[in-house]
């Protein structure tokens, strides 16, 4: 309770007992609905969530996306009641992609504007800078983007920062996921044109590792990493094409990957290379951003694709947000929605909004979200939910490629287990 | 074989958009004596502007390449019309803010009209598609790109040193008090030159849509830091300097991320050090 930001409330509501009271009641002309909630001392309201996210730079369309589904989220839950009857009250920031930016929202948000949770991020150097802050604000951060399986598995499990969680899947559906894939495609020699950084190299070494267990014999031939903010591929697609592989990897993505398609397919790469496999290629923007110029037969996947799974809960959030926001849902859309919920299912459960108890909620704790099932696992608190992979292919429905033979990697299946150390933690599995 | 001819290929291309920043840049710096840091946003706004001509007006590409750049040079008008002028006494620090403010304003504003996500334009038959090079395919359009390149060079050499206009700029980049004493109206001559610098970025962007086949509110910054580095190895104020550097960087780069690529960045970077150690006026530059 020695926190600047929970006195101050205090003090208004003494002071403005009344008036704060009857704020409190009616929203926007509205009254409130007051269920069982009200009656719970436990819980003061509002609920302030501190969400950040890129909005700035060549990828600020995520932070866009972001914000579509966290407000959408906010909004639905305010409107039916809110948070253990308490309103949720969200502040949006631009989180760019540098470290020390997304350390300073930390502060303010919970030190000047009295956040109760956390939420974001999409850079995995982020993700990795985060952790010492968030610790000492004592609150409970869901990652919503960031994909590095080191912040989970080195800061969660391995030093204990408990108050993070993630409910996006990490690098282990782009690296494993893309490993059980490629087991099935007749492609021996693989190659790879990635980002040069942590990001791009952990996915590559996972896909390498796991592929070479599936099929012994594969051969990984050559490499490229092409740095942030690379516009112009044609050296990278150049060394790809001297070494001639049967398969390429790549976990470009956003706007990089739609210059690399671009300019790839210019240079015949699809001709000449037929096996090709996109983790991040189920993105919304990659796939408008390419409509007709995504080449057929590429097996792409991501950290949600709004055709799956094919449930009344993810079908009726997607006409939804269509209806909203006039956009098909992009990943990060929908991992910034359910990471709200999963707040409100975490306070609601443990009855509190004290960061323990939340923390000790959300261990184990499963939901139902427009991805499907999801459980955070209670050593890593890392979200296992099920992803599908598929090959693009025309739809006459949609004016951009979707995914045709679609296929479910499971997290089961892909995710890397507690200890994590040691070859039996990580795929393939025995059960 | 193969592959040394279109790493070569790439590296033409890619230094030749340089060039076209740098360009302008350069011939910024030389006449006015500021360094331009929001010349990158002209080159984004000149592939902004190209791209809605295209989409929205349903002109053709070409069309979009000559009237993109117009709306850039009414912006350009503008900013230094009623703000840099006002700065050109002060210390390059000043400049350097006032700039750098641009570019943060163009990014955002960039942002409310076209939207914070990527752009991306549909794909352009332009010349008919590609040609067979050492047994691969290469776009007729990058051939272009290669020799629009040497031809604004060409161009911008043979108006400042032929023509009457020409002499006018170099008289004001040297002696500016004396070009004004006699009768020169430098104030005006300013504004013309700054436009025409934004005129080249713009081109650069425009000329960028189809090669790059992505637009996004960030795009100027990279371009700029490689115009940078150009603008000092050349020497700045040096457009052939800046031609050769841009050549140089380009050319280089494509080799180091062919060849080296543990080192590509790091090769460009020595690059300039050691240019600056043996010639800390860059390569063409003048001591001053």
């Amino acid at each position: 309770m020695g926190k600047k930001g929970i006195n101050r409330r205090e003090f208004l509501k003494l002071t403005g007992a009344t008036g704060s009271m009857l704020a409190a009641g009616s929203i926007g002309g509205m009254t409130f609905p007051r269920n069982v909630w009200a009656a719970t001392p436990a819980i003061k309201g509002p609920i302030k969530i501190g969400y950040q996210a890129i909005l700035s730079g060549t990828l600020a369309g995520y932070g866009q996306f972001h914000k579509y589904g966290a407000e959408m989220a906010v909004e639905e839950i305010n409107k039916a009641g809110g948070i253990a009857g308490q309103r949720v009250e969200m502040e949006f920031r631009d989180s760019t992609t540098k470290g020390d930016v997304a350390i300073e929202n930390c502060r303010y948000f919970v030190d000047s504007w009295g956040a109760d949770f956390l939420a974001g991020i999409d850079s995995s150097g982020q993700a990795l800078a985060i952790p010492a802050i968030i610790q000492r604000l004592d609150r409970v951060m869901i990652i919503t983007h960031a994909a590095t399986e080191k912040l989970t598995e080195d800061r969660v499990f391995k030093e204990g920062i408990k108050q993070i969680f993630r409910i996006s899947n990490p690098t282990y559906n782009d690296g494993n996921g893309g490993a059980f894939v490629a087991k099935d495609l007749p492609a021996m020699k693989w190659a790879t044109i990635s980002p040069k950084y942590e990001y791009g190299y952990t996915c590559w070494k996972m896909f390498q590792e796991t592929l070479r267990k599936l099929k012994p014999g594969v051969s990984f031939i050559t490499e490229s990493f092409a740095p942030f903010g690379t516009t112009d591929f044609r050296s990278h697609i150049n060394t790809i094409m001297d070494a001639s592989p049967d398969g390429l990897y790549s976990t470009e993505w956003a706007g990089e990957l739609i210059s690399f398609v671009k300019q790839a397919k210019e240079a015949g790469l699809f001709d000449k290379v037929k096996h090709v496999i996109f983790p991040v290629g189920a993105a919304m923007d990659v796939l408008e951003g390419l409509g007709k110029d995504m080449p057929d037969n590429i097996w792409i996947s991501g950290r949600y694709f709004f055709r799956y799974p094919d449930s009344k809960t993810n079908n009726e959030w997607v006409a939804r947000f269509r209806k909203r926001w006039n956009h098909y849902p992009a990943y990060v859309s929908e991992t910034a929605y359910s990471s709200i919920h999963a707040i409100k299912a975490a306070v609601e459960k443990a009855g509190s909004k004290d960061t323990m108890a939340v923390i000790a909620a959300l261990e184990g704790m499963e939901m139902d979200s427009p991805a499907g099932h999801r459980v955070f696992r209670k050593e890593d608190h890392q979200a296992l939910y099920d992803v599908a992979w598929g090959k693009t292919k025309a739809d006459p429905k949609y004016p951009f490629k979707v995914m045709g033979e679609m296929r479910v990697i499971t997290a089961k299946e892909c995710f890397a287990r507690p200890p994590f150390e040691g070859p039996e933690t990580s795929p393939p599995f025995k059960s | 074989m193969q592959s040394i001819v279109h790493v070569c290929l790439a590296g033409l291309s890619s230094g030749m958009f340089i060039w076209l920043v740098a360009s302008g840049l350069t011939l910024i710096f030389g006449v006015l004596g500021v360094l331009n840091f929001a010349h990158g946003s002209f080159y984004m706004l000149g592939a902004y502007s190209c791209f809605t001509v295209l989409r929205y007006l349903g002109a053709n590409f070409w069309l979009g390449l000559l009237l993109g750049p117009l709306f850039v040079c009414a912006v350009g008008f503008v900013v230094e019309r009623f703000f840099l002028r006002r700065v050109y006494h002060l210390a390059l620090p000043y400049q350097l803010l006032l700039t750098f403010a641009f570019v943060l304003i163009f990014d955002n504003l960039v942002k409310i009209v076209w939207g914070a996500g990527s752009l991306s334009p549909p794909t352009l038959d332009l010349f008919g598609g590609s040609v067979p090079i050492a047994g691969r395919k290469f776009p007729v359009y990058n051939l272009f790109i290669i020799g629009v390149g040497p031809l604004v060079a060409i161009g911008l050499w043979l108006f400042l040193e032929r023509t009457w206009w020409g002499r006018i700029i170099r008289a004001a980049s040297s002696d500016r008090e004396m070009a004004s004493a006699l009768g020169v109206r430098v104030p005006v001559l300013f504004t013309s030159v700054f436009v025409f610098g934004c005129w080249l970025g713009a081109v650069g962007g425009g000329l960028a849509v189809p090669y790059t086949g992505l637009l996004t509110p960030g795009m100027g910054d990279t371009i700029i830091i490689e115009a940078f580095i150009v603008a000092v190895i050349g020497g700045l104020g040096s457009l052939k300097g800046a031609f050769t550097g841009a050549l140089i960087i380009g050319v280089l780069s494509a080799f180091g991320t062919r060849y080296f690529p543990t080192f590509d960045m790091f090769l460009i970077f020595i690059l300039m050090a050691a240019v600056l150690l043996w010639r800390p006026q860059g390569l063409f530059g003048e001591v001053r």
